[in-house]
């Protein structure tokens, strides 16, 4: 869900109703319709409709509100939403990782010790939608409403908790589709390539000062050694050089 | 299954070892043929701008590694506790494709030290006869370094090494490794431009601690270069994409820009693409292999190629496979510490230590594979471990050589995981953090070894190797000691933060990247009742197969294995030659 509507003064009502109508792709991207899109964001930040693949609309929402309290919108970048975190997630979930690729899933199977890795016959797809319902449900049993009913803090408090695995007893294995499977893909949203659809405008790579591409710096080794390197504040991605 | 006219020569993989045995007999005119399961790569997204500085799809994702769902390896830290896939590949990452792991490589380019290959001798004399425990199989290899270092001299010239000698013919240099063995020539190129981060590090280990920190040897070219058999490369860019990655300036020692296209153009040589090696045809009774059995991976064919000699270079544990499914040699047996196939798996145990300078600008960013500073005063056996409690040690290194934002950024503790307090510390520190870091050695123990599982197989139906792998006390001590040691001199550094140790826990970590520096399974030595090849390489109970790479390793060292790797393919390659000549035992 856009920046724009979570700050704007429409009610979490109006919201709800809104996002799940754009996340079913049949409203224009709120995003690019409020007024306060564009302003603070850099020009690519706000270009193109989010779209989605593997993710029903009420997944999308859910999605969307976790990639809005993991990144909110303040003056560092715009929220999750509005960078395409959440379509970065649905990409990746739609194609080759989602349906499993590099991933060995032969019997027989034996839960192990975190060490052990992923043990699950599911594959990333089917394992993330189990773990973002089992999410909902939970929070619905132990907040009272879904988790894109939580107002921010709460939001981000319950994922704390869920975090340190504390709600595993309520939801099996809560921690794990947290740290090993949603917390990687939100990093990866934020930080690859915008070809993935994450990162748009290149928002983190500005906000850190990764400079991308084509990082040919033979002569910079000596001349930026200690010193700031002026490309860090224009980074070049895939699509620039294509 | 096809059966096709027997070959004198069958070499398994096209990686690195592979490439330089072929070499070896190649430029003697000498037929050879490569059995590769992957295909080239040189026309593809990974080897060409802008693609090939995609961090999710190369690095993240591993587009370039063997992928595990076709066949990965099963762990289990001790045999009373039932085994595990490595259901991902995450804690290395064996290559596959001509030019094998060492085309994704970061060209760490270090010869070891001189004693290792006796180096249970060398304890037993430093430190007493009772000085190595029972449950460290420790042997000595049966291969000395002066033997050793032409080939090395030769790979260096081959892969445009770039370093600075430490000891040559004898003579200690300024500025090398001062513990290095004795070595008849410099590099062949001049060292790497150092890094901010590592300048830094330099600095503070000599003149706060009095160590010698020298640049790491690097097969990333620092100017254009023209090898031995005229291949060409490139200079480096320092871009920071260079493990897990093809180089797209082809500026990386790699086969297959140095070897392979090579190789091509000589007569009598053959390499065949995508061609999964199943098993091998073992003649018990006469004590030879007489055919490879492979998977033509384009027709579903199986193949059978009959040879007159083969050669295993398939990586460490494609190896091992080969010759515990091959039923060729006793399977090592912990219980009793008899048989000798899987025996000596090590690893190597590492740890790092990130630090935050408000102040610097560090840009991690600007770096090569192999840009790091690295000092080896607590290296192996280099420092007296009387009194200590373990044997082995690591080197201690900084510098930047990836700034990969997914993967290599870094925090300090107690950071918030997401939200404005995360992000803020993300622009706050990206481009002024390093980290020093330890790679140690990993000496063998009784229940570290490699068997089949019984339980897993792989896409093709064959058992998946399984590791019984932890690391052991020895290990936990000698990392204590080092964590130790290189803190001492983090905090020196003047940082604003000295992040925690992070370093081997309690239970083997497989989700994250160790190194791709397996050793042992197929080990070398000079005593057949305890080493699976001679120290020519040549398999004690079939006369007719050689097995090269880090397999044969008796132990792992805290240096990186590959430019040893490459030593010892490069001396099979000349012993093979010898022996098409006048067949039989080589000694
Ligand atoms: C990310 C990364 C960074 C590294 N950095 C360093 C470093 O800085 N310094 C260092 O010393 N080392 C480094 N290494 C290790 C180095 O790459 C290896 O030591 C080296 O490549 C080993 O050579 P090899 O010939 O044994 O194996 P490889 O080069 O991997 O070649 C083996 C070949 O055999 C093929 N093969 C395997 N099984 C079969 C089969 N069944 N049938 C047919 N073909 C098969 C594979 O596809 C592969 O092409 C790194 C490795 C990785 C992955």
């Amino acid at each position: 869900m856009a920046r724009s509507a979570v700050n704007s003064d429409l009610n979490r009502r109006d919201f709800l109703r809104l996002s799940s109508l754009a996340a079913g792709a049949v409203v224009p991207p709120i995003a690019a319709a409020s007024p306060l899109a564009g302003a603070a964001l850099p020009p690519a930040a706000a270009e193109g409709p989010v779209t989605y693949l593997a993710l029903g609309p009420d997944e999308a929402f859910i999605v969307e509100r976790l990639v809005d309290v993991m990144c909110p919108a303040d003056d560092l970048t715009p929220s999750g939403t509005e960078l395409g975190l959440a379509q970065f997630i649905d990409r990746q979930l739609a194609g080759a990782f989602g349906q499993g690729q590099g991933l060995y899933l032969r019997g027989p199977f034996r839960p192990g010790i975190p060490e052990d890795g992923y043990q699950r016959p599911l594959n990333p797809l089917d394992f993330f939608r189990h773990g973002l319902h089992g999410l909902d449900q939970a929070c619905r049993r132990r907040r009272g409403g879904g988790f894109t009913d939580l107002d921010a803090g709460v939001a981000d408090a319950v994922l704390t908790e869920v975090a340190a695995g504390g709600w595993d007893a309520e939801q099996t294995g809560l921690s794990e589709w947290f740290n090993d499977l949603l917390y990687p893909l939100f990093v990866q949203a934020c930080f690859a390539d915008p070809v993935y659809g994450g990162n748009r405008g290149k928002a983190f790579w500005r906000l850190v000062g990764y400079p991308g591409l084509p990082a040919v710096y033979s002569r910079d080794m000596i001349t930026y050694r200690g010193r700031p390197h002026p490309a860090a504040n224009d980074p070049k991605s895939i699509e620039d050089f294509s | 299954m096809k059966i096709l006219p027997e070959h004198p020569c069958v070499i398994v993989g096209g990686g690195l070892s592979g490439g330089l045995v072929a070499r070896q007999l190649a430029r003697r005119g000498l037929p050879v043929l490569v059995l590769e399961r992957g295909g080239e790569r040189h026309q593809g997204g990974e080897s060409r701008l802008p693609s090939q500085r995609d961090e999710l799809r190369w690095a993240v994702r591993g587009g370039l590694m063997q992928d595990a769902a076709v066949e990965t390896y099963t762990l289990r830290r001790s045999r009373n506790e039932p085994s595990r896939p490595l259901r991902r590949l995450q804690v290395f990452l064996p290559g596959t494709g001509v030019g094998g792991a060492a085309t994704h490589w970061n060209g760490q380019s270090f010869r070891w030290n001189d004693y290792n290959f006796a180096l249970r001798t060398r304890l037993e004399q430093r430190y007493g006869r009772g000085a190595i425990p029972d449950d460290m199989p420790l042997q000595n290899w049966g291969v000395g370094h002066d033997e050793l270092e032409p080939s090395y001299d030769l790979f260096e010239k081959l892969f445009g090494v770039a370093g600075k000698a430490g000891n040559l013919r004898g003579v200690i240099q300024p500025g090398g490794n001062p513990f290095e063995a004795p070595r008849q020539n410099e590099f062949p190129q001049p060292p790497l431009e150092i890094t901010e981060a590592g300048a830094l590090f330099k600095q503070t280990a000599e003149r706060e601690f009095g160590y010698r920190p020298f640049p790491s040897p690097a097969a990333n070219s620092p100017a254009p270069y023209v090898n031995p058999d005229g291949m060409r490369l490139g200079a480096c860019q320092y871009c920071g994409h260079c493990d897990r990655f093809a180089c797209e300036a082809n500026a990386k020692g790699t086969p297959d820009v140095l070897l392979f296209p090579w190789l091509s153009r000589q007569p009598g040589f053959e390499l065949r693409t995508h061609c999964h090696v199943l098993g091998l045809d073992f003649d018990r009774s006469a004590g030879r292999i007489r055919a490879v059995r492979y998977l033509d991976l384009q027709t579903g064919e199986e193949v059978l190629q009959p040879c007159q000699t083969a050669v295993l270079a398939g990586f460490t544990l494609t190896n091992a496979r080969l010759l515990l499914a091959g039923g060729i040699g006793r399977p090592y047996d912990p219980a009793s510490g008899t048989g000798v196939v899987g025996k000596n798996f090590c690893y190597q145990a590492s740890a790092g230590i990130p630090l935050f300078f408000r102040d610097r600008w560090l840009n991690p960013f600007l770096g090569a594979g192999a840009s790091v500073t690295v000092m080896d005063e607590f290296n192996d056996d280099n420092f007296d471990h009387a009194g200590l409690g373990f044997h082995g040690g690591g080197f201690i290194a900084a510098g930047t050589s990836s700034g990969r934002p997914i993967m290599s950024r870094r925090l300090p503790p107690g950071t918030p995981r997401w939200g404005t307090a995360w992000k803020q510390a993300n622009a706050d520190w990206y481009a002024h953090h390093m980290a020093v870091g330890v790679q140690g050695s990993c000496y063998p123990h009784r229940e570290n070894f490699l068997d089949l599982d019984p339980d897993y197989a792989d896409a093709f139906g064959q058992p998946l190797v399984r590791m019984n792998f932890d690391f052991r006390g020895n290990e936990q001590r000698m990392m204590d000691f080092m964590a130790t040691k290189a803190l001492r001199i983090a905090q020196a550094m003047g940082a604003t933060v000295v992040g925690g140790v992070s370093r081997p826990g309690a239970a083997f970590e497989t989700r994250f990247y160790n190194g791709t520096h397996v050793t042992g399974g197929t080990i070398m030595g000079p005593d057949p009742d305890t080493s699976v090849v001679s120290p020519r390489l040549q398999h004690w109970d079939a006369e007719n197969l050689f097995v090269v790479g880090a397999s044969v390793f008796a132990h792992n060292s805290g240096h990186s294995p590959t430019v040893l790797v490459g030593a010892l393919a490069l001396r099979l390659g000349d012993d093979l030659a010898r022996y098409f000549a006048r067949p039989g035992r080589l000694s």
